[in-house]
């Protein structure tokens, strides 16, 4: 059965995400506090990570970056917050898909299945070079100049979908349907990506030279 | 009975020129009239300064024996201007016997000379303007002088356009002075309606400088503490709406997921349970939306974020996002490029997503949903074939948990009351507005107008 970590500091909240998802099929642990949290998934680490923005001590925002480190585990925000503010710097932070409360468990359920179909890898994918950025789509690495980048599994089925169509412009919804599975979903999740992305295999991640930005458009990702 | 109501400043400047002309024309008439005085007092002084001195010379002659009268007067120096008559023992002599006539001299003056022995008298001969001067030389003789003042006259009459015309351009002056004054006193009053413009159009920032004018403090004063309390109300009531809907997510959060784990075992509850954690279901989701809206009405008045977007593409994602046929979106140019308009994606799809859901709920559904251009101007109507709406509601039904009394259907509804507020808000944000039409062949048409977003 699929593990989900719940961080998440009300006992409501956590007690009724618990009983919807487990009728989902998804076995979930609580954590009620991110301290907690960061010792139950290093201890025993979920597949996915459910993470609240107000917790007591240290913070949502702060949990997700601990939780980054070195760890591609697919981390999705629920939080009663939704102005662009909190939306943009907690995807920085690293987190995956961001969802505002209350979710409806049909919903949070597509979500996180999305998340766990986001393979590392993707086969049926030959490698391809873009000058010095190499993606190798079966190993599931990028690398630049030889050297591997570490991307989450968001980040590099992002980078793939736009190294499919080279030169060509993909809108952002068109990218939010093939990466996230999103039917209509917030664009902000793509742009905050693209960023993240610039900021590991661009030089220069103001003046980017293989994700550019066609104004009105969306993104590309140029040789 | 109407009455013509003038502005202020039409007032005002009427006054002026009124007070200008009246002021200039009496200068004008008293100059004239001093100058008039002066010119022909002087013209007859000399009249009979000459008259005078000619009347020597004629009575000298008379002295002789048989005096050649029409040759006496033939010597005196007389210029063009003037000419000599002699009455002499009841006839007339004048330089050319021919010209002699006794109807020159009027009989007045004749009556006024033989009396006192000296006149003078103005006249008018063959339509000039003459002075007549008359001298007794003895008691059968007088010499009349005729002088003409034509070029007196009309020296005066030129004086007098130019005067005329100087009490014109005064008066003209004395209007655009009004003009000028008025404006400058008036500035204030229009930066007052300029600020109550922007604040009725939602820019709270507006204020008037209190430093302007120290007549007009304490009016700025009073209109600025007015607009502060006003924007404080306004912030204390967004803030208390967005306060409340954070508050409510939380629990919202865990009813939806309690709510969901109940839907799922509907079938095992009995039937009375079952109805009743499907009532909780359902309106746990409209309690759902119903706070989603109110946070976006507390955001309303955030500026658009504008960015270029393919509305075409736009309205049929609404109309999927609301399992209705994307074709029923009609964009006239569709171009290569499409449709791109500078719109705030978001905002605009949640417009066109609760058009959509107004049209379905009241409007037995969306017919078409027309994307027109116009310059640099876009509308979009969203078409239903419903009742229509009835002209008098066509405001209030903008009005926030307004829902729709003539379309009666109020027992099943199921929205929150706050779609066509949301509409108008966004709309507004982009700077256009909102209209209900009628669709020819029934139902109802809304508009939504966007100027420049091309």
């Amino acid at each position: 059965m699929a593990g989900v970590l719940v961080i998440e500091d009300d006992d409501r909240i956590r007690l009724s995400l618990a009983l919807a998802l487990e009728d989902e099929g998804y076995a979930v642990r609580g954590a009620a506090s991110a301290e907690e949290g960061l010792v139950a998934q290093r201890e025993e680490p979920a597949d996915t990570v459910l993470v609240d923005l107000m917790l007591p001590g240290v913070d949502g925002f702060e949990c997700i970056r601990q939780l980054r480190r070195g760890d591609d585990v697919p981390i999705v925000v629920i939080s009663a917050r939704d102005d662009t503010h909190d939306i943009v710097a907690a995807l920085e932070a690293g987190a995956d898909d961001y969802l505002v409360k209350p979710v409806a468990v049909k919903e949070l359920s597509a979500r996180l299945r999305a998340l766990r179909r986001r393979g590392r890898t993707v086969q049926a994918m030959a490698s391809m070079a873009f000058g010095e950025m190499e993606i190798l789509p079966d190993a599931g690495e990028v690398r630049i100049g030889g050297e591997p980048v570490a991307v989450t599994r968001t980040e590099f089925r992002l980078l793939c979908e736009l190294a499919e169509h080279p030169g060509q412009v993909l809108s952002r919804q068109q990218l939010l349907q093939r990466v996230w599975e999103y039917e209509i979903g917030d664009e902000r999740l793509v742009d905050v990506h693209v960023g993240r992305l610039r900021q590991k295999i661009e030089r220069d991640s103001k003046s980017p030279r293989y994700l550019v930005t066609v104004r009105g458009m969306g993104y590309k990702l140029q040789r | 009975m109407t009455r013509l109501r003038l502005g202020l400043r039409t007032r005002v400047v009427a006054g002026f020129a009124a007070g200008a002309l009246t002021l200039s024309a009496c200068m004008a008439l008293v100059s004239y009239g001093l100058t008039r005085n002066e010119l022909i007092g002087g013209r007859e002084r000399s009249a009979v300064r000459s008259a005078t001195f000619d009347a020597r010379v004629v009575a000298a002659g008379l002295n002789a024996d048989k005096p050649d009268i029409g040759g006496m007067l033939r010597t005196l120096d007389t210029g063009g201007n003037r000419r000599v008559l002699v009455f002499h023992l009841g006839k007339w002599y004048s330089r050319h016997a021919e010209t002699a006539s006794t109807s020159a001299v009027p009989q007045s003056l004749q009556r006024l000379v033989g009396e006192s022995g000296q006149g003078i008298q103005r006249a008018r001969l063959d339509g000039s303007p003459v002075v007549i001067v008359g001298i007794l030389l003895s008691p059968a003789t007088a010499l009349y002088e005729i002088d003409s003042m034509r070029e007196l006259d009309q020296n005066l009459r030129t004086i007098g356009w130019v005067l005329a015309l100087v009490a014109s351009a005064v008066a003209l002056a004395g209007a655009g002075l009004g003009w000028y004054a008025t404006r400058y006193v008036l500035r204030p009053l229009r930066s007052v309606a300029t600020a109550a413009q922007g604040i009725s159009a939602g820019d709270l920032g507006a204020r008037l400088d209190p430093a302007t004018d120290p007549d007009l403090e304490p009016l700025s004063t009073s209109f600025n503490e007015m607009v502060d309390q006003l924007a404080r109300r306004i912030e204390r009531d967004r803030r208390f709406a967005a306060d409340v809907s954070h508050e409510l997510r939380s629990p919202l959060q865990t009813l939806a997921a309690s709510a969901s784990v109940l839907e799922r075992r509907r079938d095992r509850l009995d039937e009375r349970t079952a109805t009743a954690a499907g009532l909780v279901v359902d309106e746990v989701a409209r309690f759902q939306q119903l706070v989603d809206d109110l946070l976006e009405l507390a955001r309303g008045d955030l500026p658009a974020q504008l960015e270029p977007a393919d509305v075409a593409e736009l309205a049929r994602r609404a109309a999927q996002r609301r399992g209705l046929d994307p074709a029923i979106v009609d964009a006239a140019q569709p171009g290569a490029g499409g449709l791109r308009w500078n719109v705030d994606r978001r905002r605009l799809e949640q417009v066109l997503v609760n058009l959509l859901d107004n049209a379905v709920t009241h409007g037995g559904g969306p017919v078409a949903v027309r994307i027109e251009t116009d310059g640099p101007d876009g509308a979009i109507e969203v078409d239903d074939d419903g009742p229509g709406v009835n002209p008098a509601d066509r405001e209030v039904i903008f009005d926030r948990f307004e829902r729709g009394r003539s379309a009666g259907a109020r027992g099943s509804y199921t929205g929150t009351g706050l779609g066509l507020s949301l509409v108008a808000q966004h709309v507004a944000a982009h700077g256009g507005r909102v209209l209900v039409l009628d669709r020819p062949g029934g139902g109802a048409r809304f508009r939504i107008e966007l100027p420049g977003v091309r």
